[in-house]
């Protein structure tokens, strides 16, 4: 017969039983043994696991000095030893869903499995990251039961080491992170099954719940194109031959400046592209297809613009991950900033 | 007159490389002398050598273009694979015979160069182990022809001669069964059902871009074509004819000829839905206004199936997605209710952005999982084509011993994901 689990269980001040709001600023204390919702929950985790200890602390303190705070807690948690860390229910109360979010994610680190308790939109659940398990909860404190029932449940698992199911399966909210499973019946029937639903009106879950993407509106015009210099950036996988900044032709995350001082026009054999998801015949032959040096430094000839900026900022873009190519497109602007540059032209592949 | 199939059913598990056709208890003896000389008669080959590997075994097969099962039609208006081994008749009625769990694997090498989308991309086969979940025909028992390229062949000749050769191939050795008793005869037609049940189109997205990532119909690629509609059978016998050695997003040939939405479709004919029909589409085209006006075209042919809904399968990758999502849009947009399958671009566990393009009314979607897992893959006893290859990202691998790759690295890994029912979730 193995030994009780340990469990410490994280509050504010109010679940705590020390007060409201005017006893926001409590420190970090600890109590041995369960307080507040904790002896409901001890009494849910049964014979098999108990609260141990119970961290707690004013939302207002934490909130104002989270790098402390969470530092005490931890070591308060750390005291008492415990094989699981249990912070909340938090509702939704902001800060302290953000305290239960912060003591899980330092209790995690530490190695220790964690499980908190919250409302969907309390800003502490995005704030546990993508490691920390998340159970909801209602929106006030009438779902309490609830909560803890789900929070032990799952608790349970993640202190014995088992392997975790999906968000659906194990009744946590979904941390942004997808894995793959083998589904229990195949792709085709699966299919089958939906389009008969959606067809007579009845309720079907689509397997891939889209997130939705970044609204971009579009800049201002350049005010006075006669005075601006205009730099050329390309995710065409434009590179000198010998691709020395080693780019690679799909799912690349390198960037680099390249430079076209002193050319009027880019000659075959100057850049080539090294992009994996078009036909690079064309472009290898005239570079100036993808970089349009030629037509900028016409353009400038004729007053149109200022002048063409040397340098050109390159990656390859062809099957790039939205927050690494996100990422690109931040460095690359705080790099141009640096330049003086006015606009800027992003040939499409 | 509705089209009537009947496919009679000759299941292979053994595969012998030998000096005379045999067929009997599962197991297929080729004539290697008989099947080289028929490969090498239209000149455009240097030399093709022949091995089996079945499942189970510890081999691997690499530089695989294509994988195709044997189909020979025994009666009917065409022949197998229309418009390669013959005229462009239609197909899809009379009697075909089908060396059925077997496949004729293409493995093959390039002497021209290779740029942007228009190179070979590799992709292995593992009969065994970890990696044979993650890649088509692991399943199969495979005879593996190994072609060489005549001296100073262009790719695009090699490729045409390749595929010529492994079509006849596959043809000449279900043609040894004609005269032989199948040992089960599956009959597909669209026969007349209660009109109450909902009308369900198949709608097929193949890959089309270039040399080296195309789809044919009928003998033609599918460059210029617009959106058409198919019988299913036709695609049991043949008519579509894959091309696209982007390895992880192709449908083999195999595949073509054995979509799971087809059987499935089938299967539920008249139980609880009406088949009405196949949509064939490409994906990739080259502008926007390309996308909108094929996407169109797919949902206008669905109404006019009278189709209350439609299911989707989809070859390709990232640009290809738009066209796709622009289908099931203009689809929902006309009163078809549409599903699409899809696979999911983010690493697992990654949290990246699952798809590269979305529409709103894209709201039930089935996932066959994502791409990125490490795979471990074991020393083999066995090599079938080059043992060092050289994978899409640059990395050169002795085959023979163990080393890791990414699952797409395998052949086909989009469809196996589909085959093996993967799914990805919410963690």
């Amino acid at each position: 017969m193995s030994a009780k689990l340990r469990v410490v269980h994280y509050l504010n001040q109010f679940f705590a039983g020390v007060g409201g709001e005017e006893r926001s600023d409590h420190p970090v204390s600890a109590r041995p043994g369960p307080v507040g919702p904790g002896v409901l929950l001890d009494k849910i985790l049964g014979g098999d696991a108990e609260i141990v200890g119970t961290v707690f602390a004013g939302d207002g303190l934490f909130a104002e000095n989270e790098e402390s705070c969470t530092e005490e807690a931890l070591a308060r948690i750390q005291e008492f030893f415990p094989d699981l860390v249990f912070a909340g229910p938090a509702f939704n109360a902001g800060r302290y869903g953000l305290a239960c979010a912060a003591v899980c994610r330092a209790a995690e680190v530490a190695g220790i499995p964690v499980v908190t308790a919250m409302h969907p939109e309390n800003p502490g659940f995005p704030a546990a990251g993508t490691s920390v398990h998340t159970v909801p909860a209602a929106d006030s404190a009438v779902g309490m039961e609830e909560a803890l029932e789900a929070a032990a449940r799952l608790g349970r698992k993640l202190a014995r080491g088992d392997k975790l199911g999906s968000a659906a399966d194990e009744g946590y909210l979904p941390r942004g992170v997808r894995y793959n499973e083998v589904a229990e019946l195949p792709t085709s029937r699966r299919a089958v099954d939906m389009v008969l639903r959606k067809i007579k009106g009845e309720p079907y879950q689509t397997e891939l719940d889209v997130p939705a993407l970044e609204e971009i509106a579009p800049p201002k015009p350049v005010a006075d194109l006669k005075k601006a210099r205009i730099a050329i950036v390309s995710e065409g996988g434009m590179v000198p031959p010998g691709n020395p900044d080693r780019f690679s032709g799909s799912r690349n995350g390198n960037w680099a400046t390249y430079s076209f001082e002193g050319k009027d026009a880019l000659a075959g054999g100057t850049f080539i592209s090294i992009h994996g998801g078009f036909n690079t015949v064309f472009v290898n032959e005239e570079p100036d297809r993808m970089l349009a040096v030629d037509a900028f430094r016409r353009l400038a000839d004729e007053g149109e613009i200022a002048e063409l900026h040397d340098d050109f900022l390159s990656t390859c873009g062809n099957g790039g991950a939205f927050v690494e190519m996100d990422g690109i497109g931040r460095a690359w602007a705080v790099e141009l900033k640096k330049t003086g540059v006015e606009g800027v032209v992003l040939p499409a592949t | 007159m509705s089209m009537r199939l009947e496919m009679g059913i000759f299941p292979v598990s053994r595969i012998i490389v030998g000096k005379r056709f045999g067929y009997k208890d599962e197991t297929l003896t080729v004539d290697a002398d008989e099947l080289r000389e028929l490969a090498l008669e239209d000149g455009g080959l240097k030399d093709v050598r022949f091995h089996a590997a079945v499942p189970g075994d510890s081999a691997r097969i690499t530089n695989v273009l294509d994988a195709v099962e044997p189909i020979y039609k025994v009666s009917g208006r065409s022949c197998a694979f229309p418009g390669f081994l013959g005229p462009a008749k239609t197909a899809g009625e009379g009697r075909t015979h089908k060396l059925a769990g077997m496949c004729v694997v293409s493995s093959t090498y390039f002497l021209g160069p290779m740029t942007g989308i228009m190179t070979f991309r590799e992709g292995i086969i593992d009969m065994s182990g970890p990696g044979a979940a993650h890649c088509t025909n692991s399943e199969t028992a495979n005879l593996v022809a190994c072609y060489e390229p005549l001296e100073g062949a262009s790719n695009e000749a090699h490729d045409d001669a390749v595929r010529l050769a492994t079509l006849k191939i596959a043809s000449r050795l279900a043609e040894r069964t004609k005269d032989m008793e199948p040992v089960r005869v599956e009959v597909f037609e669209l026969a007349d059902v209660d009109l109450a049940l909902p009308r369900v189109v198949f709608v097929d997205q193949v890959m089309h871009q270039a040399s080296m990532v195309q789809t044919f119909m009928y003998g033609k690629n599918l460059g210029d074509s617009l959106p058409t509609l198919i019988h299913p059978n036709e695609m049991l016998d043949g008519a579509v004819v894959g091309a696209n050695y982007k390895t992880q997003q192709k449908a083999p040939t195999y595949l073509h000829c054995n979509m799971p939405l087809i059987y499935e479709l089938y299967r539920r004919h008249g139980v609880d839905l009406n088949f009405a029909g196949a949509i064939i589409t490409r994906g990739h085209h080259d502008n926007q206004a390309l996308k909108e006006r094929s996407a169109q075209y797919v949902a206008k042919l669905a109404t006019l199936l009278k189709a209350d809904g439609a299911v989707l399968a989809f070859e390709g990758g990232g640009n290809s997605t738009v066209d796709y999502w622009l289908t099931v849009q203009a689809l929902e947009q006309m009163g078809v209710r549409a599903v699409p399958i899809i696979y999911e671009v983010g690493r697992p566990g990654s949290g990246e952005f699952p798809l590269v393009f979305h529409v709103p009314e894209a709201d039930a979607v089935i996932s066959k999982g994502m791409q990125g897992e490490r795979i471990d893959a074991p020393a083999v006893e066995r090599v079938i084509g080059s043992e060092v290859v050289e994978f899409y990202n640059g990395k050169r691998v002795n085959t023979r011993e163990a080393f890791t790759l990414i699952d797409s690295d395998y052949y086909a890994n989009e469809w196996a994901k589909d085959i093996n029912n993967m799914v990805g979730k919410d963690y």
